[in-house]
């Protein structure tokens, strides 16, 4: 449909033509007043600032932070028996597995054979999960930890014994029911 | 016997129409032609006969009450086939139940996982569930069955697979199952470690990770592989293969099934030796000698300064060539040699030039036999050579065709044979004299009285009748499966023409199924022959321009100072020559020795000036030429370790810097260059060889092969076998073990062979020698030793020594004559 300009309806809002008096003060201040209620009324709500990295987020249970490879209690002996099966499903290609054999002098996993390289990158890492899922041995879960930047990326690639060992600071865990 | 025609019958399978040949097993048939997989695990048509021991392939046949199993049932006419009723699920669930009862969970760990028949077939076929909750049987493991091979006998699904190869593809009757019922397992029958030439191939053939190899154990997982297919170059069979490469590294090497050339089956030292590609003792940066020691230097340095001992040597430099050279490397050496340096002193056969004419007789397209032949022919004569030794492959081949279909096996050598008590009739015959026995058998058959060339064979008269009216009475078809230590000595000429001669008595020229089949000394020696690295010969088997010398020649003019400096491309005269004395002498002499070496032997290691490290077989690229005629493709299929280069580029570099580039920038390049130049490679092309090769005899373009002159020829009195007369006769065989590759590999080196002193059990007795006892082989002065082996078949009056070992080489003792004596 053409565009017909009569019919275009122009309408203008105009203010109050005449200055001054209490209506005019309410319109100077009383807007700015309001705004200062709400901000006002903050401060006795308390700070809500989080003072990271001195004071952290308790995450879920179920937060896929960096992964943490698992020892049996009892033994000591490392539940990872290198099959590479984490390898395999990782979407990203980040873990790298080489097996080697256990002997009896140099027993490290309770299977046939142990992980000699373990290795991920970090840095490629897209914490989905799934090398966890693979795991037939419930050697490799995703922690919790989450501070996971550094200045150099050949830094990002963790190893065996970085992933065997407790983080050097634990995240802390959200209660039940927070 | 012939091979047989192929009668097409039709039958039904899932509804389907499908025509198979008749006799066909139908699980191989509803694959095959109706496109329908039928799970299986004891069965492969390559192991032989079915023995239906899974159960897995139950199928329902119209017409037959109970299911059948599919592996064992030929294709009849008019048969009617379900695989995929209930009934049928039903069963291969409940024989998957039933296989796993006894099978570990332990994939995680198992060196099969994601590569699993078992797996495979559990997840098509299987119902995923198990009623079992009883405990698992168990055994120890595991168990190194052999250095080679691990045992896990609780994965073992008895499947009879590894026994069926062991007792009827390689017939070394060693595996047996030892018990019954769920306490059946395998095991070597006498409980010693399982060590034979073929026994790798289990590890493949096992459909669960029972048996699996020791040096790829844990290794690397299916999915962290890729599977690069080449040829394997360590022995003239160049068996297919493919390499399992993880990070740059070769860490397996699989069959890569080609029925004209391997039938699917790799030898010990193709499966293993791989580990000597990653050694530390590889030689893998180029070095020169410096103070009486080689040391590594930068290839600047080594080009440049082989490119001047080179040129100063000019024309006084002769050229050793070894069999794992490539054809483009040949032709790359031809040219520096031939068009830059002005030299025609090359030679890639060991011992001398045989005639043109008459190496070009026994090349020809028409009178060549193919692998195939050999399992199909009516009666294959072993003429002067140890198929086991010399081309591993082609001895599963020969006992396929005697066990399978009723081939005629006839051996005629010096030395016992392996495949003896296959054989239809085997004859003994003086080492050394061949070409007298052949010359004996060729008048036999001609009619001809035989008798005096046989008593100058050293063989019995008998023999020569037996084998010739055997020879007769087996069929038309037959193959001739002959050593090049026929025509490799002094008499050598002789020996082709006491060949040819043979070959024309049995009518073999021209015939399908039957004809002449050479194990060459080297692994592409037929190649290098026919692109000229002969100096007789130049490329395409044409007559040379000039007339060089050959390698014993060669030798003689480097003692002498009539050469001053020589190239040894993948040789070792003093491992691979006949006489190590005179190369002793001779590369003492010689100004300059510029090799191309992967492994420190002997002669580079004492001699060399400049050194070059080799490619390895899974890093180079080129062509080679089976023995059969086919022209293969080798592939790169890792990144050359440490500095290597190729060495293709390095031979045109050495010519451009002496001033005559030859202009090739890419090995393909060269290729090409080789199928313009020679006239029977007229038409092929990489893409065409593609990865199986095609025998270039087969092909149109073989009709412009030279022509050569016709047997029979009139063959002169051989010179009589000396007569042991006390002393023993020398004979010299090159094991299957004896390389520098198996030398290296650390899964094999306790094969590496030591010295080996085999003699006769009455000899033995006359000389007081015991089993295993350190002997002394002496003859002018040198002598050798090594330990005492009493063989019962060793023919009586000869005594056997190895060749091509470092150390204590049958080399460097001058027969015929020897005397043993204990040490």
């Amino acid at each position: 449909m053409a565009w017909d300009p009569d019919k275009d309806v122009i309408e203008v809002i105009r203010g109050p033509q005449k200055a001054g008096g209490a209506g005019g003060l309410y319109r100077a201040f009383g807007e700015t007043l309001r705004g200062l209620k709400t901000t006002f009324g903050q401060l006795r709500m308390g700070v809500d600032t989080i003072q990271y990295p001195e004071e952290k987020i308790p995450v879920y249970p179920r937060f896929r932070g960096r992964h943490q490879l698992h020892r049996f209690e009892d033994s000591g002996l490392e539940k990872c028996v290198g099959c590479s099966l984490c390898a395999a499903a990782c979407p990203s290609d980040c873990i790298r597995v080489v097996a080697a054999e256990n002997t009896p002098e140099n027993r490290v996993s309770a299977g046939e054979r142990y992980a000699a390289v373990y290795e991920i990158n970090l840095s490629r890492c897209i914490f989905c999960g799934y090398c966890e899922i693979a795991c037939p041995f419930d050697a490799i879960t995703m922690g919790h930890e989450y501070e996971l930047s550094d200045a150099n990326r050949s830094d990002l690639i963790f190893t065996k014994e970085m992933l065997l060992a407790e983080p050097l600071e634990r995240t802390p865990l959200r209660a039940e029911g927070e | 016997m012939p091979r047989p025609v192929e009668k097409l019958v039709s039958l039904t399978i899932n509804g389907n129409e499908v025509q198979a040949p008749a006799g066909m097993m139908l699980a191989d048939a509803a694959l095959k032609y109706g496109d329908v997989e039928i799970p299986v695990f004891c069965y492969d048509a390559k192991i032989g006969p079915p023995v239906g021991a899974c159960r897995m392939c139950l199928v329902e046949v119209e017409g037959i009450p109970k299911m059948q199993a599919g592996c064992s049932v030929a294709v009849t006419d008019g048969m009617v086939v379900h695989t995929d009723t209930p009934t049928v699920k039903a069963a291969q669930q409940a024989v998957l139940e039933f296989i796993l009862i006894n099978h570990p969970l332990d994939c995680p760990v198992c060196d099969k996982g994601g590569e699993c028949p078992l797996q495979d077939n559990a997840f098509g076929w299987g119902g995923g569930l198990s009623r079992f909750i009883e405990p698992k049987r168990h055994f120890e493991k595991p168990l190194a069955l052999s250095p080679l091979i691990a045992i896990d006998r609780e994965r073992c699904i008895l499947c009879y697979r590894c026994v069926r190869f062991s007792q009827e593809v390689s017939e070394d009757d060693q595996l047996v199952l030892e018990e019954r019922g769920a306490d059946t397992f395998v095991t070597t029958f006498d409980g010693h470690p399982y060590v034979a030439p073929f026994s790798g191939n289990i590890t493949e053939m096992c459909p669960v990770g029972a048996l699996t190899s020791r040096p790829y154990r844990f290794r690397a997982r299916p999915w962290d592989i890729e599977q690069a297919g080449s040829v394997c170059t360590l022995c003239p069979a160049q068996c297919n293969v493919s390499f399992s490469v993880r990070d740059e590294r070769v860490l397996r090497v699989l069959a890569r099934d080609h029925e004209g050339v391997d039938d699917g089956w790799l030898c010990d030292k193709g499966r293993f030796a791989y580990q000597a590609i990653h050694v530390d003792a590889r030689i893998t940066e180029p070095m020169m000698r410096d103070g009486g020691e080689l040391r590594p230097v930068t290839w600047d340095l080594a080009i440049e300064t082989a490119a001047k001992l080179l040129s100063h040597a000019g024309a006084n430099t002769g050229a050793l060539v070894g069999g794992e050279t490539t054809n483009e490397e040949g032709v790359l050496l031809t040219h520096l040699m031939r068009q830059t340096l002005g030299s025609n002193d090359l030679d890639s056969r060991p011992g001398g030039a045989l005639d043109l004419e008459l190496l070009r007789a026994l090349s020809s397209p028409t009178l060549q036999a193919s692998v195939p032949d050999l399992q199909h022919a009516h009666a294959v004569l072993v003429l002067d050579c140890e198929p086991v030794d010399d081309a591993p492959i082609l001895d599963l081949r020969l006992r396929k065709g005697v066990r399978h279909h009723g081939v005629k096996l006839f051996i005629a050598s010096g030395r016992p044979s392996a495949l003896d008590e296959r054989a239809a009739h085997s004859a003994r015959f003086a080492p050394g004299c061949g070409e007298a026995f052949a010359a004996a058998l060729g008048a036999e058959l001609a009619g001809q009285p035989s008798a005096a060339r046989a008593a100058a064979a050293g063989a019995e008269a008998d023999d020569v009748v037996a084998l010739a009216a055997q020879l007769r009475e087996a069929g038309e078809e037959v193959v001739i499966l002959w050593g090049e230590r026929l025509t490799g000595g002094p008499r050598r000429n002789e020996g082709a023409r006491a060949l040819l001669n043979l070959a024309a008595q049995l009518e073999l020229d021209g015939r399908d199924g039957g004809g002449l089949l050479e194990i060459p000394s080297g692994t592409n020696s037929r190649g290098l022959r026919e692109v000229g690295v002969l100096p007789n010969a130049s490329i395409g088997l044409s007559d040379a321009l000039a007339v060089g010398r050959d390698s014993q020649q060669i030798g003689e003019a480097l003692a002498a100072g009539d050469l001053s400096a020589v190239i040894l491309l993948h040789s070792d005269p003093l491992l691979d020559q006949p006489s190590s004395a005179l190369w002793q002498q001779a590369l003492g002499k010689a100004s300059a020795v510029i090799a191309h070496a992967a492994f420190l032997t002997p002669a580079v290691l004492e001699h060399a000036n400049v050194v070059f490290p080799a490619e390895s077989y899974a890093e180079k690229e080129g062509t080679v030429v089976h023995p059969d005629s086919r022209v293969q493709r080798l592939r790169r299929s890792i990144s050359r370790q440490g500095e290597t280069r190729a060495e293709w580029a390095l031979l045109a570099e050495l010519a451009a810097r002496i001033g005559n580039d030859p202009k090739a920038l890419t090995g393909s390049m060269v290729s090409a260059r080789i199928f313009e130049q020679v006239p029977f490679y007229a038409g092929l092309s990489l893409d065409l060889l593609g990865g199986v090769g095609i025998r270039w005899s087969e092909r149109e373009a073989a009709a412009s092969f030279p022509s050569a002159p016709a047997a029979p020829f009139t063959l002169d009195a051989p010179p009589a076998a000396a007569s042991p007369n006390g002393l023993l006769r020398l004979g010299s065989f090159r094991s299957i073990w004896a390389s520098p590759e198996v030398e290296a590999s650390p899964a094999l080196s306790f094969l590496h062979p030591r010295q080996r002193v085999e003699i006769s059990p009455a000899d033995a007795e006359r000389l007081g020698i015991n089993h295993g006892e350190n002997v002394t082989v002496a003859s002018n002065g040198d002598s050798v030793t090594g330990l005492a082996q009493i063989r019962a078949s060793a023919p009586d009056g000869t005594v056997f020594l190895q060749t091509s070992i470092p150390g204590e080489s049958a080399a460097l003792l001058e027969g015929p004559l020897v005397e043993v004596k204990r040490s």
